[in-house]
C-alpha cells in the first residue's frame, strides 16, 4: 500500500477509434474509503473502471492497485479487488452458492475457508434462506446482490461497484446501497460509479464529477457545493425575533446572511450542519420560540449542472 | 493449468444442468446409432467382409463362350462376390431380374460362340432391376470385361489362324482361356479400392465423426455465450491466466467429444455388430479425431462475433469437411480431390480404420499422427485467434 491508498489511478487514456472516451482521468482511494464516480452515460465511467479492473488495455497513464500496477495480463494486483459489473454476471443455471464456489476457485481461496466465506457473503446480500435455488428464479434485485456477494467473496481490497442499482426496484435499490454502507463500515474501500446523484451523496465519502471523459472537479460534497460558491439555506419560523436576535445570530461563524420575512428568518450559511445547532442556541438564549425549521442545501446535481452546464439524466 | 481446469468443469456442470451434456453425449449418439441400425439393419454382419450380388444367368448359347463365361461367373462366385441363379430360358431370367428376384441377369443367346468366333458381333445382355443398380453396374462391369478379352482374343487368334500359326480348334479352347482369367481380377476392384473396413462400419464412422463437429463447436459458442451473459468479463477480472479461459472450453469440448464418440463406438459395436477394429487403436484414433476437430471448430469459431455466428461458421465447416473427407459417400485418394481430403480429419480417422482393420494398430499410428498435427496447428491458431476475442 502507498500513502495509505489502496487505488491510484493518474492520466488514465482511452480511445475507440476516433472516440476518446477516457481523456487523462486521475483520481485516488484510501483505505476504507467510498470514492464515487458521478457522470451521465457514456461519461466514460465504465471505461475507466474496467481500466482499474484490468479488464481494458488502458493508451496511457497507471494504475496502482495496493502499490502494485494494474494491468490486463498481471494477476497480483486482480486479486485484490473485486468487481461488480453493470450487467448481471451470474450463471444463471447455477445456484448462489455454486455461482459463489466457482468464483471463489478462480481466486485460489482454500477449500475450507471458501466454504465459510460463502456462507458470511449469502448471510451480508440476504441469500442464505435461497443459497441452493438456481438463481434463475430469482428475483431481480436478488440477482443483482448475488452480483454483488460475488465481488467481495474473495475479501478484495477495493470493491468497484459499475452502477449496481440500475434497474432495481426502490426496495432491492435500498438494500444494496444499505450493503455497500455495511462493507464500508468494515474498511473497504468502494469505487463506485452512478448516474443518481442521491446515491453519490448518500455513500460516497468523495466524488469525482466525470463528464466527456474527464473529471470535471473532485472532492467530499462539502467540497464540490463549495467549489460553486453555493450555500445552504436554513428558514426558521419563530416569534419573539428582535434585533439583538438578529445581530447575534449574523454574528455567528458560517453565516453570510440573516434576513427576516414575515415571522420567518432566511439565513444563508456555508454549512447547515455546523450552523443550525448554533442558531438556536442564539434564539434560545433571547427567547424565541420557534415552530419549524427547514434545511434547503444545494445538492451535487446542482454542482454537476454548473460544471457541465447540463443535467446528470441528460 | 488448475484454473483451466476449473472452468472446464464448470462448463461441464453447466452443460449438465441445462442437459445439453446428456443430449450431446448420450441422447444424440444413442439416437445415431439406433438409426444407423435402422439404415443398415440388423444383419450388417452378413455384409461385413464382401458384398454379395445376386445375379441370374440363362445360358442358352451351348458352345465355348458360353462356357467360358460361366466360368468367369463360377469364378466370381467362389470369392463370395457374387449369388449366381441360373435360369432355363431368356423370359424366366428377365422376369426374375425385373421381379427382384436377382439383381441383374445375364442373357447369353444361342449361337454368341459361333458368332463371334466367326468374327460377327454379338451381344451378352445384361437387365436390371431398377431398385439395384450397384448389382446392374457390377453385372454390366462383368459382361463388359468378358466381352474385352474375348475380342482381345479374337484379334489374336484371327492373326495367328491367318499366319498358320494356330488351327480352329487351338483358337476355340484359347479364347475361352482369355475369357476367362483378367474379369475376376478386375472386379475385385469395384468393392475395394478405397474402404478396408467393411460398408456399414465405414458410414458408422462417417457420421460419427461428422456429428463430433457440431459437439467440438462448444468451446468457441460457450465463450460467446459468456460474453453475452456477461460472466466472461467477471472470468477476464479473476486473477488467472486469459489462456486458461479458452483452454478451460477446450478441455470441456473435448472430454463432451471423447464420452459421446465412446458411446457411439460401443452402442454401434453392441447393437449392430460394427466391426471399428482393435479398441486400443481405436480409441487412439478416437481421440486423435476429437482433438482436432475441437482445435478446427476452435479456429473456424475464431471469426466470429457472436455464438450464433459460430454455429453458422461451424456448421458450413463441418458438412464441408464430411463432404471432403467421405463422410457421406467414399472419395478416391487420387487427383485433386484426394489430395483435398487428405486436409480433413475425417478422411484420416476414416484412413486411420482401414488401417488398423488390414494392418493392426501400427499402421493406424500414422493416421494418429497426422490428427493430432491437423489439431496442434489449428489448435495453436485457433486459441491464438481465441485469445484476441477476449474483451469485455
Amino acid at each position: 500500500m502507498t500513502n495509505g491508498r489502496v487505488l491510484e489511478a493518474t492520466e488514465l487514456k482511452k480511445s475507440f477509434g476516433d472516440i476518446h472516451a477516457v481523456r487523462g482521468v486521475t483520481f485516488h482511494i484510501g483505505v476504507g474509503e467510498t470514492y464515487g464516480l458521478l457522470g451521465p452515460n457514456g461519461a466514460g465511467k465504465t471505461t475507466s473502471i474496467s481500466m482499474v479492473s484490468g479488464l481494458l488495455q488502458r493508451d496511457g497513464g497507471e494504475v496502482l492497485l495496493d502499490g502494485q500496477s494494474m494491468t490486463t495480463t498481471t494477476l497480483a494486483p486482480k486479486q485484490e479487488i473485486g468487481l461488480v459489473p453493470q450487467d448481471l454476471a451470474i450463471y444463471p443455471d447455477l445456484t448462489a452458492r455454486e455461482n459463489l464456489r466457482f468464483f471463489g476457485h478462480l481466486y485460489s481461496m482454500p477449500k475450507a475457508e471458501l466454504s465459510k466465506r460463502i456462507d458470511e457473503v449469502l448471510e451480508v446480500v440476504g441469500l442464505s434462506d435461497r443459497a441452493n435455488d438456481r438463481s434463475s428464479e430469482y428475483s431481480g434485485g436478488m440477482k443483482r446482490r448475488l452480483n454483488i456477494g460475488i465481488g467481495l467473496l474473495h475479501r478484495p481490497k477495493l470493491l468497484v461497484l459499475d452502477e449496481p442499482t440500475v434497474g432495481v426496484d426502490p426496495q432491492s435499490r435500498n438494500a444494496i446501497l444499505e450493503s455497500v454502507e455495511h462493507l464500508s463500515s468494515e474498511g473497504m474501500a468502494v469505487l463506485y460509479t452512478t448516474h443518481y446523484m442521491e446515491e453519490a451523496e448518500r455513500l460516497c465519502d468523495r466524488v469525482g464529477i466525470i463528464d466527456q471523459g474527464e473529471i470535471k472537479a473532485e472532492g467530499t460534497r462539502r467540497e464540490l457545493i463549495e467549489l460553486i460558491g453555493q450555500r445552504d439555506r436554513i428558514r426558521i419560523t419563530a416569534t419573539g425575533v428582535n434585533d439583538a436576535t438578529l445581530a447575534d445570530l449574523r454574528g455567528l461563524g458560517g453565516v453570510d446572511n440573516v434576513s427576516p420575512t414575515d415571522g420567518s428568518l432566511d439565513m444563508l450559511v456555508s454549512d447547515a450542519g455546523a450552523a443550525l445547532p448554533e442558531a438556536m442556541r442564539v434564539l434560545a438564549a433571547h427567547g424565541s420560540g420557534v415552530s419549524s425549521v427547514t434545511v434547503e442545501e444545494p445538492d451535487l446535481e446542482a454542482v454537476f449542472l454548473h460544471l457541465t452546464g447540463k443535467a446528470l439524466r441528460d | 493449468m488448475r484454473h483451466a481446469w476449473t472452468i472446464a468443469k464448470n462448463d461441464l456442470a453447466l452443460r449438465a444442468r441445462d442437459r445439453s451434456i446428456f443430449i450431446i453425449g448420450l441422447a444424440a449418439p444413442l439416437a445415431l446409432a439406433f438409426i444407423f441400425n435402422l439404415v443398415f439393419g440388423a444383419g450388417i454382419s452378413d455384409v461385413g467382409e464382401t458384398i454379395t450380388f445376386d445375379v441370374g444367368v440363362a445360358n442358352l448359347d451351348g458352345g465355348p463362350i458360353g462356357e467360358a463365361f460361366a466360368g468367369v461367373l463360377d469364378s466370381i462366385a467362389s470369392g463370395g462376390l457374387l449369388n449366381v441363379t441360373v435360369f432355363d430360358s431368356a423370359d424366366a431370367a428377365r422376369t426374375a431380374a425385373d421381379e427382384g428376384d436377382v439383381g441383374a441377369s445375364f442373357i447369353l443367346p444361342a449361337g454368341l460362340s459361333d458368332s463371334i468366333l466367326g468374327g460377327a458381333d454379338a451381344t451378352i445382355e445384361v437387365v436390371g432391376n431398377i431398385d439395384a443398380p450397384t448389382t446392374t453396374q457390377v453385372a454390366s462391369s462383368i459382361a463388359d470385361q468378358f466381352g474385352l478379352g474375348v475380342r482381345t482374343a479374337n484379334l489374336s487368334v484371327a492373326t495367328a489362324m491367318a499366319t498358320g500359326v494356330l488351327s480352329p480348334q487351338d483358337a476355340i479352347a484359347a479364347a475361352g482361356e482369355t475369357g476367362t482369367a483378367p474379369a475376376a481380377i478386375e472386379i475385385g476392384t469395384v468393392e475395394a479400392a478405397t474402404r478396408q473396413i467393411d460398408s456399414a462400419t465405414y458410414f458408422v464412422a462417417g457420421l460419427s465423426i461428422f456429428f463430433l463437429f457440431f459437439i467440438a463447436g462448444m468451446a468457441v459458442t460457450s465463450m460467446l455465450e459468456e460474453r453475452r451473459e456477461g460472466t466472461l468479463m467477471r472470468l477476464l477480472a479473476a486473477p488467472i491466466n486469459r489462456k486458461s479461459i479458452t483452454f478451460g472450453k477446450s478441455i470441456a469440448s473435448v472430454l463432451i467429444g471423447l464420452v459421446s464418440m465412446t458411446v457411439l463406438v460401443v452402442t454401434s459395436t453392441l447393437i449392430m455388430g460394427a466391426e471399428w477394429g482393435a479398441p486400443i487403436g481405436v480409441a487412439l484414433l478416437v481421440a486423435g479425431a476429437v482433438l482436432a476437430v475441437v482445435a478446427l471448430m476452435t479456429f473456424a469459431g475464431a471469426f466470429a462475433k457472436t455464438a450464433e455466428q459460430a454455429g453458422n461458421l461451424q456448421s458450413i465447416v463441418a458438412v464441408t469437411m464430411g463432404m471432403l473427407g467421405g463422410t457421406f459417400f467414399p472419395i478416391t485418394q487420387e487427383g485433386f480431390l484426394g489430395k483435398l481430403s487428405l486436409m480433413t480429419p475425417n478422411a484420416w480417422f476414416m484412413r486411420g480404420l482401414g488401417e488398423l482393420a488390414g494392418g493392426g494398430i501400427s499402421a493406424a499410428l500414422p493416421a494418429f499422427f497426422v490428427l493430432v498435427g491437423i489439431a496442434a496447428v489449428a489448435g495453436t491458431i485457433g486459441l491464438y485467434i481465441t485469445g484476441k476475442m477476449l474483451k469485455p
